[in-house]
């Protein structure tokens, strides 16, 4: 058996090397390898020189468009995760079994719709003439401007990381121990007390995992920004798009593409830090 | 205060099935801007996106066979993954599997900006090899969660039972690691097909005149702002919705016989 | 429990597959006709404008669309050499192309020049010196966009109406540097020689005044979105488009209209040219005489995604014998009042360029840092 192990072993085991090596980590260091490019007349040239980066750095627009992303991702992860916890703490506690399945099941179902025509949807629902200042408009409410805003970009944040982050909490709230609860109860303990001291820190790991990955997902998304919040301003996601597609200048589109995994694989660490971090006492 | 939470949770599911929904209600809808009151029934829609000569045929067939062959690959990846997983331990393994699920932790566009610059420099910018590539990248990880998970729930024993017949390693995989995980990987087929059947933003970037249905929808978006996107919407998600029933299906089946 | 679990499985996954299968199989993947991949702004390729070509000379054209010359040019340098047979591209970027080694140059003969208003014979920028590079076919008028039911006709003869306080958030921009930046030269009086030919300190009064205009802005569109905006009310005036936006959404029965003000507008030209390195270089030869026929110009005229005016003679011909109410609504009727070509001759119209006195890549730069503001 030991004979054909290492080739059983390696068959295995070298895939996923492979290709991620070639397909994943090459490009991603062909990212930082790019930057330090030149683009002479719409074309790329090897190069090592500093101009890129000098550049995006001293141009005001660049940290305009970093800290309002970052704060536009960070806010959305706080407000998703605050409207799914209501709807995860009665899916986990207040419904049998098989509806959780059910409602995890549908909750599913979103990730198999096209993005983009869900946008798109949101667009019409809420323009100025659209169905929702129509309903307005027979209660006798002015057309509210939804779109073009902060409002509207948050409304596609959401479009795009709710579902995701109600079942990262239903699982994880789910799982918390009920003894722990029982306990808790039985010590006095009101319901907000409960949620706050045990319920939420037991389910720590996994409400911090949805508010990252939504962090992640608002971050990097161009499409809520741009068709609901009329680019206006700008993230991050638009300008590496406009510097890709009008400029031509992939090595300034990789300094901010640089920029934000930076930003990303920190925020990311020091949430997962958080979230397995030792418990106080 | 139950029943609060309940209608809490209608309304979450009221706001992330309304553009589905409308999406869905507009795609029959007259109106190129519908409002309400709605206008009249039509299945102009389809019939202009669907026509013999429109380009989402090509779109369909490209993204058909990208997905088909993403799938394979992510699927095959995954598997391989789960089971290196699962069987063994090495230095260096945190960073394997590390490795095997950073993926879905970087952005798309910068994913795709990424694959771009180095898909042009191995000349496979703009080609449906290139989208292949770069969603086989995407859906591994996924492939390999799924599988993984199943793989969890075999008994270890059964391997090393086999080997103690008398198989070999390979004979063991194949009648009876493989026959269990067979809905895991057919589950994981499909979910890998149904990710990258939607993926746009990679796709966008990479694809020159072979076109996918996401960019194919991106580009009417930024384009006509036509209803016809309800219409392929809807298309897309029954196409997706019919590869996730029969994987579930096909899981909870044999999950049962097993 | 066993058979009644194996059959349904069978039949679920053979009723999928059929069901799955059925509309891919239906269309009839027909015979092959010759592929052409056309790069162009959006609709070039579309049914109301080929079908006609295609049919008689089985072809079938692939499109890709893109938006605004910096676009079309970035589209380009990432496609591998000879991915594009035939691209339309604006008159002020076909020298880049040029430059850089995408088109071919053309035969002056085969085209008819001579239909041509005097005006466009030897259009700036498809000539180097004698060479053709490419051939004109449709054209527009950029001016004052607004809503008709906030905005006057008498208020949007000045670019100065995008200021009014009435507009406030309510002002949108078509998301590319050119046109926009174009108009506001021209409100601030660059006429001569051009809007685009402008010196540093004219450049440095360019960018302040524009910056001036930020707390108007609602919004940056894509061509679709510069649509649905104008179409759903969101915006009430749109900077940098004219009536290849309007016309097309006062078909729809929108409240909206194009005017060319006092301060003069400006015209965005269309021409063909023959990409490098294709073998379907007579085919589209074929295709540009086709396009510059009365037939093809009525056709462009009236293209669904967006109307052009058209630079022939035969073509305003064809245009008021097949549909009058068009020809009256472009003024494409010699001696008219809105007839482009009176206004060109008035000096009411400038051809758009590219930045003669800083690099394409300036304007670009304080594009993104105005979006930004």
């Amino acid at each position: 058996m030991s004979g054909n192990s290492s080739l059983y072993k390696y068959t295995w085991r070298l895939p996923l090397l492979i290709w991620q090596a070639a397909f994943f980590v090459v490009p991603l260091i062909f990212l930082v390898v790019m930057s330090f490019w030149l683009v002479k007349n719409y074309r790329m040239q090897p190069d090592f020189v500093l101009k890129n980066w000098d550049k995006m750095f001293s141009r005001g627009y660049f940290w305009d468009a970093y800290w309002l992303t970052l704060g536009r991702a960070a806010l959305a992860s706080v407000i998703v995760s605050l409207i799914a916890f209501p709807a995860s703490f009665a899916l986990a506690f207040k419904v049998s079994d098989t509806s959780r399945r059910w409602a995890i099941f549908f909750l599913i179902i979103p990730f198999f719709t096209s993005y983009l025509v869900r946008v798109y949807a949101w667009q019409v629902i809420l323009a100025e003439q659209g169905v929702i200042n129509a309903l307005f408009g027979t209660m006798g409410i002015g057309p509210v401007t939804m779109l073009n805003s902060g409002f509207g970009a948050m409304i596609g944040y959401l479009t795009l990381t709710l579902p995701l982050v109600v079942i990262l909490q239903t699982f994880s709230l789910a799982a918390v121990d009920r003894n722990l609860i029982e306990a808790a109860w039985n010590l006095g303990c009101g319901r907000a007390r409960t949620i706050l001291s045990v319920i939420v820190p037991s389910a720590k790991i996994g409400l911090i995992l949805g508010a990252v990955f939504c962090f992640i997902l608002s971050f990097g998304d161009f499409v809520a920004p741009y068709y609901l919040g009329g680019s206006k301003p700008p993230t991050l996601s638009i300008l590496i798009i406009d510097t890709t597609k009008s400029g031509q200048q992939w090595p300034r589109a990789a300094v901010v593409a640089i920029c934000m995994i930076v930003t990303l694989f920190t925020v990311a660490f020091a949430a997962i830090a958080l979230a397995y971090g030792k418990p106080r006492k | 205060m139950r029943a609060a939470l309940l209608l809490y949770v209608g309304a979450v599911f009221v706001f992330v099935f309304a553009p589905i929904v409308a999406s869905v209600v507009f795609s029959f809808n007259s109106d190129r801007f519908p409002s309400i009151p709605l206008g009249s029934f039509t299945l102009n829609w389809y019939e202009t996106a669907f026509a013999d000569d429109s380009p989402i045929w090509e779109a369909f067939r490209n993204s058909l066979i990208v997905s088909v062959c993403a799938a394979t690959l992510s699927t095959l990846i995954g598997f391989a993954t789960a089971y290196t997983d699962y069987r063994y331990g090495f230095r260096f393994k945190a960073g394997y599997i590390a490795l095997a699920l950073l993926p879905p932790t970087v952005p798309l566009i910068i994913l795709a900006l990424a694959m771009l610059a180095w898909l042009s420099q191995l000349g496979l910018s703009g080609t449906l090899t290139g989208i292949v590539v770069a969603h086989t990248v995407l859906g591994a990880p996924f492939a390999m969660a799924v599988t993984r998970l199943r793989l969890s729930q075999m008994d270890p024993s059964l391997e090393a039972a086999a080997w103690n017949l008398g198989a070999s390693e390979w004979g063991a995989m194949r009648h009876v690691v493989l026959p269990f995980c067979l809905p895991a990987i057919i589950s994981a087929f499909c979910l890998t097909a149904a990710v990258s059947f939607d993926e746009f933003a990679v796709a966008w970037f990479v694809s020159g005149l072979n076109k996918t249905v996401p960019v194919a929808i991106l580009e009417i978006l930024q384009g006509n702002v036509d209803p016809q996107i309800n219409a392929i919407g809807t298309v897309v998600f029954l196409t997706s919705m019919a590869l996730v029933t029969v994987a579930q299906l096909l899981l909870m089946a044999k999950g049962r016989k097993a | 429990m066993k058979s009644l679990i194996k059959p349904t499985r069978r039949a679920v996954l053979a009723g999928t597959a059929a069901v799955l299968t059925t509309p891919y199989l239906n269309r009839a993947w027909a015979a092959d006709p010759v592929e052409i991949n056309m790069l162009a702004w959006y609709g070039h390729g579309e049914p109301d404008m080929v079908e006609e070509f295609e049919a008689m000379h089985n072809v079938k054209f692939n499109s890709k669309y893109y938006a605004g010359g910096d676009n079309m040019l970035a589209l380009i340098a990432q496609s591998p050499p000879g991915t594009y047979d035939v691209i339309l591209s604006d008159g002020e970027f076909v020298q880049q192309l040029n430059a850089a080694g995408y088109i071919e140059e053309m035969d002056a003969d085969d085209y008819d020049f001579d239909d041509f208003f005097p005006e466009f014979q030897n259009f700036p920028g498809h000539w180097k010196g004698d060479e053709l590079w490419s051939v004109m076919v449709r054209y527009g008028l950029l001016g004052v966009s607004f809503n008709t039911d906030v905005v006057s006709h008498k208020e949007a003869m000045s670019y100065g109406v995008l200021w009014d306080e009435k507009l406030k958030g309510k002002v949108g921009h078509f998301d590319w540097h050119l046109p926009s930046l174009g108009q506001i030269s021209l409100y601030n009086g660059n006429d001569d020689p051009s809007p685009f030919d402008i010196d540093e300190a004219a450049w440095e009064k360019l960018q302040e005044t524009t910056m001036s205009l930020r707390p108007q802005v609602g919004g940056f569109f894509d061509y679709g979105g510069t649509f649905s905006n104008l179409k759903n009310g969101d915006m009430h005036a749109m900077c940098g488009i004219g009536d290849w936006i309007t016309g097309v959404l006062r078909k729809d029965g929108a409240p909206v209209d194009s005017v060319i003000p006092e301060e003069g507008g400006i015209q965005w030209t269309e021409s063909y040219s023959i990409g490098k390195g294709t073998d379907k270089g007579e085919i589209i030869r074929d295709f540009i005489q086709y396009m510059l026929s009365p037939k093809g110009q009525v056709r462009s005229i009236q293209m669904a995604a967006y109307p052009g005016l058209s630079p022939t003679k035969s073509g305003w011909i064809a245009i008021q014998q097949e549909n009058h109410a068009e020809a009256v609504r472009s003024g494409l009727i010699g001696g008219v009042d809105n007839s482009p070509i009176k206004m060109i001759q008035e000096g009411r119209i400038h051809f758009r360029d590219i930045p003669q006195q800083q690099d394409l890549e300036d304007w670009n730069d304080f594009w993104s840092e105005y979006k930004n503001a």
